[in-house]
């Protein structure tokens, strides 16, 4: 107690800079909180528009349905179960049926997957009512804006798509684009061109059919599916789920330098801190202070140090994190180029967990941190440090 | 020990490691301190006056000989032993005063009780009467830096005998003083003596402080020269 109350004495006397080493200690503590919270806040993003923009509450797969196979696609279409017909017709599915295709803008050939989609739906954020407003003779399609950088399309372009229909016949017809979306997420982007559902259907002689059926967020799955694969969201994501935990080790270690910063500055403090008082020590010993007294005293002080950092964290990253996770932080860069899906403004997350871990953790570094230089003072002759010399 | 005695050294040695070789500080001192003794170590630079206190308060220990302090044989006390010894029973003054600098004067006198865990009514009796012993009553709450030297020395002192120890030593006490300053601490530590009979062992060269010793100590080259003692030196004073 007495050690305490000596501790927050000598780090209120020393003023300035003991709350420069606190504001040091205390960035650190926000910059590790805020870095994680954004890392974090980027990974549930990226899975959100996923899951927005692309698989909704989940899928019926046609048996065969194969998405890394393009080859699978030949054979994987038929009209769905009766039960998830009724789901489409009662608004809460929505049917798609793909197949490979090649389109030819501006006289080159470029390989596709082309999509058919009932337009009149909401179950996947996809600007599929485009299609149904027009009218004309040509194909209405909707490229993503990345598709058609690469193809040098533009609103109202057209080209020639062709397919390989049901009867294993080359066809070919002129497509327009009636619509360029612009969508986080690449995966719907690249490559995919989409058109409605009752063209594709009756390009490639499929009526009816569809090649899987994906159906409304927080819907139950049904029970008998005759034959059609249910997948979940959990294994619509998994690719990226483990792209998150494959990327997990470099967060660490950026964690890991951030808390080594922290560390350092404390320790960097302390270090000089026992230096210069020297004297301090040696005056401390001759009223009667045993040694492990003295390293006791400096290591709390060295713990207070980090405790007031954390209210100083608390104080200032407070609402600079309750700020960011409410509006997001706006990004400089357009980072979709870079096939990565990252919101224009990145929304943190900070789970408490992450609050309560960094705290727990830098607590412990702070009091090694502290208690390391500290042990110098074990090693003193009460003699030398009252003449202020170094050992 | 001797009852009467406060301190008793026997053929103390005490070398220093210089280079390969050793340097002889102390050679061969035998010497005893009675209760209520206000002696002084006197002697040039470098005869070894602070080295004799240190041995003596527990700071360093001796190199051969044995040392017995208010009953302990130092030889066979640990590190914490002797920093208890100091804490409870003796008070250091210091050349350079050593003051706690993020301490106010207040807190600087307090220091001593608080580490020896007494009651706070009590603590601030005491502090309150040894500030005005030194006649600082109206700096209570100033720190060291913003103190002149004779002030900072005057608080130091009051530091050292705040706790009414048994036993103070004073390393140039008066060294950074001027006359008048001089004069005033050591007024104020011979009241302590004569009401207390606290000891006091001092080392110093000032003729102003010899002038106020009950016995002199000569200390030449590492060997007591001089023991010498003063008939009423209050009358000389
Ligand atoms: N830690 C040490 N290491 C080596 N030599 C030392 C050490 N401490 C003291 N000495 C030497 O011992 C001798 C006595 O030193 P001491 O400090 O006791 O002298 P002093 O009588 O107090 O002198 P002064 O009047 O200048 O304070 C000196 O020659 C000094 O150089
Ligand atoms: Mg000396």
């Amino acid at each position: 107690m007495l050690t305490f109350k000596l501790a927050l004495k000598n780090l209120m006397g020393a003023g300035t800079r003991t709350w420069l080493n606190v504001f040091v200690t205390a960035l650190s503590f926000i910059l590790i909180i805020l870095m994680t919270g954004m890392y974090q806040g980027m990974d549930a993003h990226a899975k959100q528009v996923t899951i927005d923009s692309e698989i909704a509450g989940g899928a019926y797969w046609h048996p065969l349905y194969d998405p890394t196979d393009p080859f699978t696609l030949e054979d994987a279409h038929a009209v769905p179960p009766p039960r998830v017909v009724d789901l489409v017709d009662a608004g809460q599915a929505v049917p798609v049926l793909v197949a490979q295709a090649a389109i030819y803008p501006n006289g080159r050939i470029m390989p596709v997957v082309m999509k058919g989609i009932l337009p009149q739906q909401d179950i996947i954020s996809l600007p599929s009512a485009k299609l149904a407003e027009y009218d004309g003779p040509s194909i209405p399609v909707i490229i993503g804006r990345g598709m058609a950088k690469r193809a040098n399309l533009n609103q109202g372009d057209t080209f020639t798509i062709r397919w390989l229909d049901a009867s294993r016949t080359y066809d070919a017809d002129e497509g327009i684009v009636v619509h360029i979306m612009s969508t986080e997420n690449i995966k719907i982007d690249f490559g995919q061109i989409w058109i409605p559902l009752d063209r594709a259907q009756a390009m490639l002689s499929m009526a009816g059919e569809a090649t899987y059926v994906s159906y409304a967020q927080n819907l139950e799955p049904l029970a008998e599916t005759d034959g059609w694969i249910h997948r979940d969201v959990g294994y619509l994501t998994r690719d990226m789920t483990a792209m998150i935990e494959a990327k997990q080790p470099g967060t660490n270690v950026l964690f890991a330098i951030l808390l080594a910063l922290a560390a350092m500055g404390i320790f960097n403090s302390q270090m000089l801190s026992i230096f210069r008082r020297h004297k301090e020590i040696g005056t401390l010993m001759a009223l009667g202070m045993t040694r492990s007294k003295v390293v006791g005293l400096f290591t709390t002080e060295g713990g207070l140090n980090a405790f007031l950092a954390l209210i100083m964290a608390g104080v200032l990253g407070g609402p600079l994190f309750y700020l960011t996770a409410t509006y997001g932080i706006p990004l400089p860069l357009d980072y979709s180029e870079m096939g990565l899906i990252i919101a224009s403004r990145l929304t943190p997350i900070y789970p408490l967990a992450l609050f309560v871990s960094t705290t727990i953790l830098v607590s412990i570094i702070v009091t090694i941190v502290s208690y390391l230089p500290s042990r110098r003072i074990a090693r003193m002759k009460p003699t030398e440090a009252l003449r202020g010399r170094v050992s | 020990m001797d009852n009467k005695h406060i301190v008793e050294i026997r053929n103390l040695v005490k070398h220093f490691p210089m280079g390969g070789d050793h340097f002889l500080a102390l050679k061969g001192i035998s010497l005893d301190f009675a209760v209520g003794e206000f002696t002084g170590l006197v002697g040039p630079s470098g005869s070894g006056k602070t080295t004799l206190l240190n041995i003596v308060g527990g700071l360093d220990s001796p190199s051969e000989g044995q040392v017995t302090v208010l009953g302990h044989n130092l030889a066979g006390t640990s590190h914490k032993q002797r920093a208890e010894l100091r804490r409870l029973h003796m008070g250091f003054i210091f050349q350079t005063y050593n003051l706690l600098p993020v301490y106010t004067v207040y807190e600087n006198v307090e220091f001593p009780l608080l580490l020896n865990g007494v009651p706070a009514d009590e603590r601030k009796r005491l502090v309150t009467r040894a500030i005005e012993l030194v006649g600082l009553s109206d700096k209570l709450g100033s720190r060291p830096a913003q103190l002149s030297g004779g002030e900072g020395q005057r608080v130091a002192i009051a530091r050292a005998i705040v706790k009414e120890p048994t036993l103070v030593l004073a390393d140039e006490p008066t060294a950074n003083l001027d006359a008048e300053n001089s004069h005033h601490v050591m007024k104020i530590l011979v009241s302590l003596n004569k009401e207390l009979s606290t000891s006091f062992i001092f080392a110093t060269h000032d003729e102003k402080v010899m002038a106020y010793l009950h016995r002199i100590l000569n200390l030449v080259d590492g060997k007591i020269v001089k023991d010498e003692l003063v008939e009423n030196p209050e009358l000389k004073g």
